[in-house]
């Protein structure tokens, strides 16, 4: 009955082909539309680190103003980040497999002369263990070792581009990169590298590109080098004095640690607690323990990393679709009325209200494919231009498997949008009225 | 096989309420083939209509087949339309689109039956009617009376036990009015009960039984008919007239 039913409907469209091209140009319209916003919120929206999204956590401790919560309008809010000296306190653990906090910044590096001038780049104060929680890719090299990040050893991890600047993208390891007024050492070269979105620290940017260079944390002490990114206080110090700064309840770095399994992230959790606890001891931390383990999607639902614009434009062109769907309902309502004589006959021979339904029913969601194929191609074309915007980054606005069946649940959706007035009207026509003439 | 007590069947409309049935009485028996006569607007089609549970009716009853079908719902109308009733209209509406096969097909798709049941079945029904060579084509390629005999063909494709023809031959000349006559006493021979609307007498004369209707009420007059009628018997042993 089904297929006798597609072949009605197909027979139907043939008749006119004309108004047939229009409602399924309408319905694929409305569906190219969509799946392009749809598309770009769902990599908006994507899991960045998909096999360690459920052992990574970012850490959030509760060092907040006794008097006032960190977010006035929820009482339950942590920090979003935290203070140096809870970030050594806590490093203390060896709990973790992997740990480390790090926070951006930047830099004068000083290239060969021959090379170039002097210029500002964004760099990223890191421990070795930032290379094993986040595994960018390495062309040459590898991130530097747990032993370097006290001394701190003079080493430095540059990405592909500051290596393409400096040394022509060459293998530069053991090279020489002047910083500030120190040398360091190349040990490592990145590889293409663009998290998306930027979840190690979405601060000032979640899709911004990674920093240029890495260099060992404790680095910034003699550089005397702040934070490049957000820094938030509740209770004043001297600013200008380096020591008040790193002993402040200023925060402004970003800890992330790696727990492998449940009950490593639960004797993690003890430990925050115990050592917040002994901190409200000094006098500190006045708050009741509010410590936070987020696994990597609870860390960006936290950090509202979807931009507005995708969740908006996303509604807005579905209600687009609907709009283009409620569009097709008087086109099919005039063209099944005008089958009424053909309808009724079908009744009298014995179609029921339910079967002539049915098949209306049909004839639109065979519509709202059509035009879902056809949307399909204007997504794809859609999505095209959108990557020419995006034209030098290494991500890509593609249609996957999941997109497309989405589109087609769409059309389906869409067709059925169109199709059930016009549809329910004609199935309910007194058979008798119209048999009469013809 | 057909048989109404009372039925009554009014249409509204703002200005006027038409008593198109006026607690009509009717029986027809099994293998009868009865003419309706009557002046234009006395409730034929209207009779036709409810006799066929295409329009529902507000007072009395109707048993059809020895079932009471005076309220079902629009599922089991349907599915008794399918089984049991086929029908033939004056202007044959065929459907356009589909042609003589698939016009054929029709009933038979709302039903469970496999293709190669309804092929066979099709093919038969198209046999009877002489229009073999046609089933490719479609209701506009064809004569009125070739039309009216893929009409024929549709109706009796679900071997139904009642047909109702309404002015089966209105839009035809007398030659094609003739076959098509022919061809229903054929079906009538075969066991199929008609009831068939008319306003020509010479057809009504084919007919083995006459019923007048004036304004909605049946008004059978015996003297007028040729060969004996009893109202509520069937017709065993008589012969229609050829
Ligand atoms: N849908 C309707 N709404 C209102 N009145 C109707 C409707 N259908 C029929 N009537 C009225 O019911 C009466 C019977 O109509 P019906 O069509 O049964 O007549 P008929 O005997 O078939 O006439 P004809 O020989 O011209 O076909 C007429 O007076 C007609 O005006
Ligand atoms: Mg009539």
């Amino acid at each position: 009955m089904v297929l006798y039913n597609l072949r009605m409907a197909l027979k139907s469209l043939k008749r006119n082909p004309v108004l047939s091209g229009l409602m399924v140009g309408g319905i694929a319209l409305g569906i190219g539309v969509s799946t392009v916003f749809v598309t770009a919120f769902h990599i908006f929206s994507m899991n960045p680190a998909p096999e360690k999204s459920e052992s990574l956590f970012y850490v959030k401790i509760d060092n907040w103003d006794p008097n006032r919560p960190w977010n006035d309008d929820d009482p339950s809010s942590t920090p979003s980040q935290i203070t140096y000296r809870d970030m050594v306190g806590i490093m203390e653990s060896d709990i973790p497999t992997f740990h480390g906090g790090s926070f951006k910044t930047s830099v004068f590096i000083h290239p060969d002369p021959e090379i170039g001038r002097p210029y500002k780049a964004l760099s990223r104060m890191c421990f070795a263990d930032f290379f094993q929680l986040f595994d960018p890719p390495f062309e040459y090299g590898s991130g530097w070792d747990r032993n370097s990040d006290s001394g701190p050893e003079a080493v430095v991890v540059l990405d592909h581009e500051t290596n393409q600047k400096l040394f022509g993208g060459e293998n530069s390891l053991g090279r020489m990169v002047r910083v500030e007024d120190r040398e360091f050492n190349v040990v490592g070269v990145l590889k293409q590298w663009r998290p998306f979105p930027k979840y190690y620290d979405p601060h000032n940017g979640a899709f911004e590109k990674p920093e240029n260079i890495y260099m060992p944390f404790e680095h910034f002490r003699p550089l005397e080098i702040r934070s490049a990114g957000n820094t938030s206080n509740w209770k004043d110090f001297d600013w200008s004095d380096f020591d008040q700064y790193l002993a402040s309840e200023a925060i402004w770095i970003q800890m992330w640690v790696q727990l492998d399994s449940p009950d490593q992230k639960g004797a993690y959790m003890s430990f925050l607690n115990s050592y917040t606890d002994s901190q409200r001891e000094l006098g500190r931390m006045q708050r009741p323990n509010n410590n936070k383990l987020l696994n990597v999607m609870e860390w960006l639902d936290d950090r509202e990393v979807v931009p507005e614009e995708a969740t908006s434009l996303m509604i807005i062109s579905l209600l687009f679709l609907v709009v283009c769907a409620l569009n097709l309902i008087g086109i099919l309502l005039g063209k099944f009325l005008t089958r009424a004589p053909e309808v009724s006959v079908r009744r009298a021979l014995g179609a029921s209200r339910l079967s002539v339904f049915v098949q209306h029913i049909i004839e639109c969601e065979t519509i709202g494919i059509f035009g879902g194929f056809l949307g399909i191609l204007v997504a794809v074309l859609g999505l095209r231009a959108v990557n020419s915007l995006f034209a030098g980054e290494t991500f890509e606005f593609a249609l996957d498997t999941h997109m497309l069946l989405q589109a087609i649940l769409l059309s389906l959706v869409a067709g059925l949008i169109a199709g059930l007035y016009p549809a329910w009207r004609i199935c309910s026509i007194p058979p008798a009225t119209y048999l009469k003439e013809q | 096989m057909l048989n109404m007590k009372q039925v009554t069947k009014v249409y509204r409309t703002d200005t006027v309420e038409t008593h198109a049935l006026n607690s009509i009485d009717i029986q027809v028996s099994a293998g009868e083939f009865a003419a309706i006569m009557g002046p234009s607007g006395c409730g034929k089609t209207t009779f036709l209509n409810v006799a066929g549970l295409l329009d529902t009716f507000e007072a009395g009853t109707y048993h059809l087949d020895g079932q009471d079908v005076s309220r079902l719902s629009d599922s089991q109308m349907s599915r008794i339309r399918n089984q049991k009733i086929g029908f033939i209209f004056q202007s044959f509406n065929l459907i356009p689109d589909l042609d003589v096969y698939d016009n054929i097909d029709v009933p038979l798709r709302y039903r469970r039956m496999s293709s190669k049941d309804r092929r066979a079945s099709i093919l038969q029904a198209l046999h009877t009617v002489g229009l073999d060579a046609r089933k490719k084509h479609l209701p506009s390629q064809l004569s009125g009376g070739q039309q009216q005999r893929v009409a024929v063909a549709r109706a009796l494709v679900g071997e139904p036990k009642l047909i109702l023809a309404d002015e089966p031959t209105g839009n035809l000349d007398s030659q094609m009015a003739a076959e098509i006559m022919e061809l229903l006493s054929r079906i009538n021979q075969e066991g199929c009960t008609i009831v068939m609307v008319t306003h020509d007498q010479s057809i009504a004369d084919r007919a083995k039984r006459r019923v007048n209707l004036l304004d909605g009420k049946v008004v059978e007059n015996p003297t007028e008919t040729p060969a004996p009628i009893r109202s509520v018997a069937g017709f065993a042993g008589v012969k229609s007239q050829r």
